[in-house]
């Protein structure tokens, strides 16, 4: 997994409001950055990217809450969550499913078909789970999550 | 679990005190969970620390260049504990839905020998070794008990794991190093972060 993009001229000296516009602009950019080819079950880590970025984000919103306004921060906060918990509602699943995939093959022959029902039922809450990231992906482009997260960024960062 | 809150913050004050300030709160936060979480039976207390570790984590991750030295080896050390704690988390939330499939299947099966058997006024043995999901129940089982196997030796590292963080002060370190300031020079004005 990649490290945490830089915040650049994040300094200990910074006051606190200025250091929150600073952290919460790159982690938020770092989110939607990742979010190409999130729905391609075929390509797991993609998701994965996407869900860590959306938890780093997630956390330093909450670090650095008390640094803005309640009335912006708490909507944005619960769309990020939702988001989040979509990601988490994907993710879940394709890590069980490799993990069973791994148990299954190091298993005897007998031991496979009770192996097989598990996997057959994560593979459709994969399925689930990838619905419900496009219909949080869309909603986010919908409620121009980007561009309220740039705004309340900004708004503290000067 | 929601985190406590910190009193006392405020836009205008300096970046490294407001975050030492945050890391001792969220450190006394998540060694409150000990002894507690040292019980095996204490699921919730072990997913509260969980989550106790990755808030003082991304915290340390995001902010330890403000700190002495230890800061950045304390995130380190709360990764090891979020990711050891998650997986004993995983076996607890994956064995009862792997015993609930189990328990679906059993009465699927039952549902299907009840109707094999007809009118008859009993249930012919032979049917019984040829339920529809038979041959699925040795490898549910062998899953469960490899589940509760993995928790218990998840948890026996968890607890050496919270050994050594005592042994190596981890909590009076990391007390000590956030009220460190580093010199100015030695400040690093853009933190990296370990990998995920």
């Amino acid at each position: 997994m990649a490290k945490a993009r830089e915040v650049e001229g994040l300094e200990a000296g910074d006051a606190f409001g200025v250091a929150a516009g600073k952290v919460v602009a790159v982690r938020a950019r770092e989110l939607f950055d990742h979010q190409e080819g999130v729905l391609d079950t075929s390509d797991i880590e993609r998701v994965h990217a996407m869900r860590v970025a959306s938890r780093r984000l997630r956390a330093v919103l909450e670090i650095f809450a008390p640094a803005f306004p309640g009335k912006e921060l708490k909507p944005i906060l619960r769309d990020v969550e939702r988001l989040a918990d979509a990601l988490g509602a994907r993710r879940d699943p394709d890590v069980q499913i490799a993990h069973f995939e791994r148990l299954r093959a190091a298993l005897p022959e007998a031991d496979r078909p009770g192996v097989d029902e598990i996997l057959e039922r994560l593979r459709g809450e994969q399925a689930a789970g990838n619905e419900r990231l496009a219909a949080a992906l869309e909603e986010a482009r919908e409620s121009r999550l980007d561009e309220r997260l740039a705004a309340l960024a900004a708004g503290v960062a000067a | 679990m929601k985190p406590r809150r910190v009193k006392r913050l405020h836009p205008d004050q300096r970046l490294d005190d407001a975050m030492e300030r945050i890391v001792a709160v969220r450190l006394r936060e998540l060694c409150a969970f000990m002894p507690k979480a040292a019980d095996p039976a204490e699921v919730q207390a072990l997913h509260d620390m969980r989550i106790a570790a990755k808030r003082l984590r991304y915290v340390l991750e995001l902010t330890h260049f403000c700190f002495g030295p230890y800061a950045a080896k304390a995130a380190r050390r709360a990764k090891e504990l979020q990711d050891l704690i998650g997986e004993i988390h995983d076996c607890d939330v994956t064995l009862p839905r792997v015993l609930a499939i189990q328990a679906e299947l059993r009465e699927q099966d039952a549902a299907a020998l009840v109707e094999r058997a007809g009118d008859a006024p009993d249930l012919d043995p032979a049917l019984s070794g040829d339920a529809p999901h038979a041959d699925a129940y040795r490898g549910l089982e062998t899953v469960a008990t490899h589940l509760r196997a993995r928790r218990q030796l998840l948890h026996a590292r968890f607890l050496d794991l919270w050994t050594r963080l005592q042994r190596e002060g981890f909590r009076a370190r990391l007390e000590h190093a956030i009220t460190e300031r580093p010199e100015p020079d030695a400040v690093f004005t853009s933190p990296s972060h370990p990998a995920e």
